[in-house]
């Protein structure tokens, strides 16, 4: 089993407010990993240092078996690390087709010998919309779409950018019931194409039903990682959760 | 294959414009056409910072005298013919965007208009201290009066200027429609998520920038030309730095067509008012028509006509309320100016029905029911209103020809399927 990521030693300060702190954590390629803890445990910030959006101070992240440190966040997302954001941020003034035309356009078709016609590219449009079942509202603009249909919007925008590695940051947090199971059956279907995802989620049944592994962050340190079953009922887990 | 079809077609409404200016047969029209032409090659340059990447630039007039100095330096250093000036001019803009740009653009929102603010006062301080191109005191360029093959040198200047408006137009709606037009706007809409989405969004831009200064730079090199004798104050002039930013905001940011109607709107506006009334009030219209439509209408008059299509659907008789509404807007527009220069009396009620024009304009847009019936209403009133000019024995075409189009709109305005189209609407709201 080779690691598709590897961040050894990750830490991350605000002023005097320590983040993160020196986490160690190895995905191997086609897992499906779930990432809990507490609101203000680091979840984000892992997040984002992981994809380039904020710098670590200590620490090395490895993808794809190779340095990732000091590149910025666009040139991550050309390797192949995508991400959605917690709360959606699509392209408001763009369509919803181009919303997911944009990543193509950048990254599959800045990899060398991967560039795609513009047939291809609506056919490639077109698919995605699909698999997300979007497909009616293409030449909408996202503020028509409904709160579910933001989230599969910026899930597919991720997916768009055809990454090895996807890290979906909260993409259920206050949807119902049935749109959980839509978007956590969405995102087994992703998995089952070979991509390797990493699910930062607070609600416990989507992660208990999607994750392989779960790993535990509190205050910043991991505390937890391990089988999901095993893992919630570590006694340190729930000491953070439930309290003493 | 489509931006070649667009250079013919605007090459050919440019020729028209031009042999048509020549039909005239007079200076002026050249003198004012050239002032609207460089306003819309400065919009449009301003617009693929301002409003496609939404990085807004109070600098405009910095680039505008860079590219105006360089000509005035060259011009002393070692004559050249003007296209080479402004290619010249437009290099040495570019590179100072680009300068600009790498220090400037760490910055964000308010942070980055005010560093491009203090880039004009910098570069002003500069030349007013620089003795070479004339330094406070300003520089004469003697121009000569004809040219081979065009005839008056004014026209000469009007040509080269129409061409730099067809180029720049060209370049923004290529943009718009590339890989780069895409990058551009999902910095405008979310930096962070651009990035996330494999934009690299430092180096676009910095290609931006360096665009948008290089063209207005090529604005400015003929100006010495022009205006003859040229002064720090009126090259960095506050007019410059104002005007590219009304222009595509009461037009619209988002597509190339806004900033051509901003600037032909406003431009024509100025340069009417500078004949009617006079010059200081170009600054006051501005300043009235940007308050007015940043509050009514802040997507400007492209970003209202797309949200109108958008609800009432594309169809024939959208695209007939969207020519009426324009039709109501600029004879408003023109009413309003033509009513300054009449008494009190009559002055006010033509203000008053000018200012109805322009509210039903908007009202006909917004699909509410009271534009609709104002509109009904003011097109009703023209008919007896030129049929009392018609008797008076006024201007009986121009009567004649109000009186059939009340009777054609009024007409049109009634019919079911329109009245249906504001109703609906309501319903939908409520």
């Amino acid at each position: 089993m080779t690691a598709i990521l590897d961040v050894r030693g990750l830490s991350k300060r605000f002023g005097g407010f320590v983040a993160l702190d020196g986490i160690d954590l190895a995905v191997a390629a086609g897992e499906r990993v779930g990432l809990i803890g507490p609101n203000g445990s680091g979840k984000s910030t892992l997040v984002n240092c992981i994809c380039g959006t904020l710098t670590n101070e200590t620490g090395t992240v490895h993808f794809n078996g190779q340095a990732v440190d000091g590149l910025v966040t666009h040139e991550r997302t050309r390797r192949g690390m995508a991400r959605s954001f917690q709360l959606p941020r699509p392209f408001v003034t763009l369509t919803v087709a181009d919303n997911l035309r944009v990543p193509m356009l950048y990254t599959v078709n800045a990899r060398p010998g991967t560039a795609l016609s513009p047939a291809e590219l609506d056919a490639r449009c077109a698919e995605l919309l699909q698999l997300v079942a979007l497909a009616d509202k293409a030449t909408k603009l996202p503020r028509d779409l409904t709160q579910v249909e933001m989230r599969k919007l910026e899930l597919a925008r991720a997916m768009a950018a055809e990454p090895k590695l996807l890290i979906a940051d909260e993409s259920m947090a206050g949807l119902s019931q049935s749109e959980v199971d839509d978007i956590v059956g969405l995102l087994i279907r992703l998995n089952e194409r070979g991509i390797t995802i990493i699910m930062i989620e607070h609600i416990m049944r989507a992660v208990m039903k999607f994750s392989q592994r779960l790993v535990v962050l509190v205050s910043g340190k991991k505390i937890a990682d391990g089988k999901p079953d095993q893992v919630i009922r570590d006694p340190e887990v729930e000491r953070a959760y439930l309290g003493q | 294959m489509r931006t070649r079809v667009f250079l013919l077609i605007s090459i050919a409404v440019a020729a028209c414009v031009f042999f048509g200016a020549r039909l005239v047969n007079n200076d002026y029209v050249f003198f004012a056409g050239y002032t609207v032409l460089q306003f819309i090659v400065l919009a449009t340059a301003w617009n693929i910072l301002g409003g496609y990447t939404g990085y807004v630039n109070f600098g405009s007039a910095a680039f505008f005298a860079l590219g105006a100095y360089s000509t005035v330096f060259l011009h002393k250093f070692y004559p050249m013919p003007i296209p080479v000036l402004i290619a010249i001019g437009g290099i040495v803009s570019g590179i100072v965007g680009l300068g600009t740009g790498y220090l400037t653009l760490r910055l964000r929102g308010a942070f980055f208009a005010i560093a491009t603010l203090a880039l004009a006062v910098v570069l002003q301080t500069l030349v007013v201290n620089w003795d070479y191109v004339g330094g406070s005191r300003g520089a004469y360029i003697i121009r000569p009066n004809e040219i081979a093959l065009i005839g008056p040198y004014v026209q000469y200047l009007f040509l080269l200027m129409l061409a730099l408006a067809v180029i720049a137009l060209a370049i923004a709606r290529f943009i718009e429609r590339s890989q780069l037009g895409y990058g551009f706007a999902t910095i405008r809409d979310d930096e962070l998520a651009a990035e996330a989405s494999g934009v690299p969004t430092l180096r676009l831009k910095l290609i931006a920038t360096t665009i948008s200064g290089a063209l207005m730079g090529m604005a400015g090199a003929p100006f010495p030309y022009y205006i003859g004798y040229l002064q720090p104050s009126s090259a960095f002039g506050l007019e410059y730095a104002v005007n590219s930013i009304a222009m595509p905001m009461i037009g619209g940011t988002t597509i190339w067509v806004g900033p051509l109607i901003g600037a032909i709107l406003l431009g024509l506006l100025q340069q009417l008012a500078t004949v009617t009334i006079s010059s200081a009030v170009n600054l006051l219209i501005v300043g009235v028509m940007l308050v007015a439509f940043v509050i009514v209408a802040p997507n400007g008059i492209v970003g209202l006509v797309q949200e109108f299509l958008h609800r009432a659907g594309v169809h024939t008789r959208s695209i007939a309320i969207i020519i009426i509404a324009a039709y109501l807007f600029v004879g408003g527009i023109g009413g309003i100016i033509w009513s300054l220069k009449l008494t009190l009396g009559s002055g006010l009620v033509l203000f008053i029905l000018a200012a109805l024009c322009i509210a039903a304009a908007y009202g006909l847009l917004m699909l509410e029911a009271w534009g609709l019936w104002l509109g009904i209403f003011l097109f009703a009133i023209s008919i007896p209103i030129g049929l009392a000019q018609l008797l008076m024995g006024g201007m009986s075409t121009l009567a004649m020809l109000q009186i059939a189009i009340g009777i054609v709109v009024t007409w049109f305005l009634l019919r079911a399927e329109v009245k249906l189209l504001y109703r609906q609407q309501k319903v939908a709201a409520s």
